[in-house]
């Protein structure tokens, strides 16, 4: 199996707070790796290290196998990292069309080719008929639609969702839980945030838990359910 | 559900039919001023809004700032077309472009501020105008004529002016045009909604804010060139008046920034509304002004066209 991304020994502190310690993860292309952890654990800050909005302290990102650490964040989109936010972050005074035009700005296909697969991706999300609003006009669910869209757009081999499950209804939960079904089985590595334990578990075949930013267990979905670390994390029994 | 691939194209005839429609009028019009003999002097100075309000809304509606010291580019440009003309004897013609290029250059020096943001930028912003104007103020009176200022002799043409002021505003706007279609503005627009996220889809935040911020630069440094041509004097004082920047922010948002047809409806609006009031109420003026403004702003916050669009959102495709 080809190693899609990895961290070596990544590390980042906010003043004395260590968010993100020494962690190493791997996730190959096609495996959906799930990472939990309560609130403050540095699931987001993790993220933010991998694409390069925030510098790490220490320790390296790896994609395919290249060194990406460090470099801004518009150069680690371009190496193949999508990522989608915990609250949306989509363009708002843009029209959803537009949004997904964004990371695919710099290919050299025609526009009339680039909005084609763009409505074709919208078709996909179910947001086809709203494609010229502007995505501020979208309810949250719908963002979170787009959102994904958004970072499927440019085919990234490596996607990142943060949060996708959190204040969204149980329908449009199943739909979104599809969408990242057919992302993995599409041959991408996908590094998946939740607080959603069940879609973790249905989703993921590793599962690493973080707890005041290190990994306090890591393993399939059975090893991660019935270790006392972290029930203690979750629970604090 | 519609066919998806057939909209695209209706709406961009539609689109494009009334660009050119509202292009040709514009043009027609303003070509014709001097030939009706009608009032070249007002005329001028609502192409000069226009273009000022446009270029404005690159930097502002695009891009995300407020450029509080905005009039630092008109200043320069009307500085340097002047100093070019009198004390270096150049063409009119080839200081124009370099009064430009004057905007661009100061654009550059002021670049390092882009990675500001909101009030904070707006605030540095009008502070470097008024080092501008003390830079200029201070320089030798040989070069920028001191607080007399530069008279630009016998160099006036006020028609030709007025009809270079038209070709720089046609420029601007078929520049402004092409932007809000590009991959450029899109981009920029990506990174005024939300610069980290644009950053995280691949967007090189940095230089298309640049590339952005220059174009903005450009035109307003023109302006003040041909304006400078057009009075045929130049001083600090005018040059550099801060209420360069209000009026062209104001007539700006009350068209509504991030449309290209807003600043130019919002100028010739105001510019218009603005002549009459002084017309009736010469005393009262800029009180009368100030309180149309702040009724247009509360009861239209979006501008006139952006408000329409709000309204009308199925109407976004049609209109530039």
């Amino acid at each position: 199996m080809t190693v899609a991304i990895e961290t070596r020994g990544l590390t980042k502190r906010f003043g004395g707070l260590v968010a993100v310690d020494k962690v190493d993860l791997r996730a190959d292309a096609g495996e959906t790796l799930g990472i939990i952890g309560v609130n403050g654990a540095g699931k987001t800050t993790l993220m933010n290290c991998i694409c390069g909005l925030y510098r790490p302290d220490d320790g390296d990102v790896f994609v395919a196998g290249e060194r990406v650490t460090g470099q801004p964040p518009h150069v680690v989109a371009h190496r193949g990292i999508g990522r989608t936010f915990q609250i949306p972050r989509v363009f708002r005074k843009m029209s959803l069309i537009d949004n997904l035009l964004v990371p695919v700005l710099d290919r050299k296909a025609h526009d009339a080719e680039l909005i084609e697969q763009a409505e074709a991706m919208l078709e996909r999300m179910q947001l086809i008929d709203l494609r010229h609003n502007h995505a501020e006009e979208l309810s949250g669910g719908q963002q979170k639609l787009l959102e994904m869209a958004r970072m499927l757009m440019p085919d990234p081999p490596i996607v990142m969702l943060d949060e996708p499950f959190a204040g969204v209804h149980p329908v449009l939960c199943k739909f979104m839980i599809d969408r990242i079904e057919e992302t993995a089985r599409a041959g991408k590595a996908v590094l998946l945030i939740s607080h959603d334990l069940t879609s973790i578990y249905r989703l993921s075949s590793r599962v690493i838990a973080l707890n005041q930013g290190r990994i306090i267990a890591e393993g399939g979905v059975d090893d991660i359910r019935g270790n006392p670390a972290v029930i203690e994390a979750y629970l604090g029994t | 559900m519609a066919s998806p691939s057939r909209a695209p194209d209706s709406a961009d005839r539609i689109y494009f039919t009334l660009t050119a429609l509202m292009g040709g009028v514009l043009l027609i019009y303003f070509a014709s001023v001097p030939l009706l003999g009608l009032n070249v002097a007002f005329h001028f100075y609502l192409m000069l809004w226009i273009t000022m309000a446009s270029a404005f809304n690159v930097a502002s509606g695009f891009a995300g700032y407020m450029p509080f010291g905005y009039v630092a580019f008109y200043g320069i440009g009307a500085f340097t077309t002047a100093i070019l003309v009198k004390k270096a004897a150049f063409p009119v013609f080839l200081a124009l472009p370099l009064s430009g290029v004057a905007g661009i250059v100061l654009a550059l020096l002021f670049a390092p501020t882009l990675r500001l943001s909101g009030i904070y930028f707006g605030i540095v912003s009008l502070a470097l105008a008024g080092i501008c104007r003390l830079v200029i103020t201070n320089m030798p009176e040989e070069i920028t004529g001191g607080s007399f200022g530069l008279q630009l002799g016998s160099r006036a043409h006020p028609v030709q002016s007025f009809y270079v002021m038209m070709a720089v505003m046609v420029v601007a706007l078929a520049v402004i045009l092409w932007l809000s279609r590009s991959r450029l503005g899109k981009a920029l627009r990506a990174t005024r909604d939300d610069a980290d996220a644009a950053e995280m889809m691949g967007v090189n935040v940095p230089i298309v804010r640049l590339w952005g911020w220059l174009i903005s630069a450009f035109f307003p440094a023109v302006c003040g060139g041909v304006e400078a041509w057009y009075t045929n004097v130049v001083d600090t004082e005018t040059a550099f008046n801060t209420l360069i920047t209000a009026k062209t922010v104001i007539y700006a948002v009350a068209g509504g920034l991030g449309t290209v047809t807003g600043p130019v409806l919002g100028a010739v609006a105001m510019v218009w509304l603005d002549e009459l009031i002084w017309r009736q109420f010469p005393l009262l003026n800029l009180l009368i002004l100030g309180l149309a403004t702040i009724v247009l702003v509360l009861f239209l916050p979006r501008g006139i066209v952006g408000t329409l669009l709000r309204k009308k959102p199925q109407w976004r495709r049609y209109i530039p």
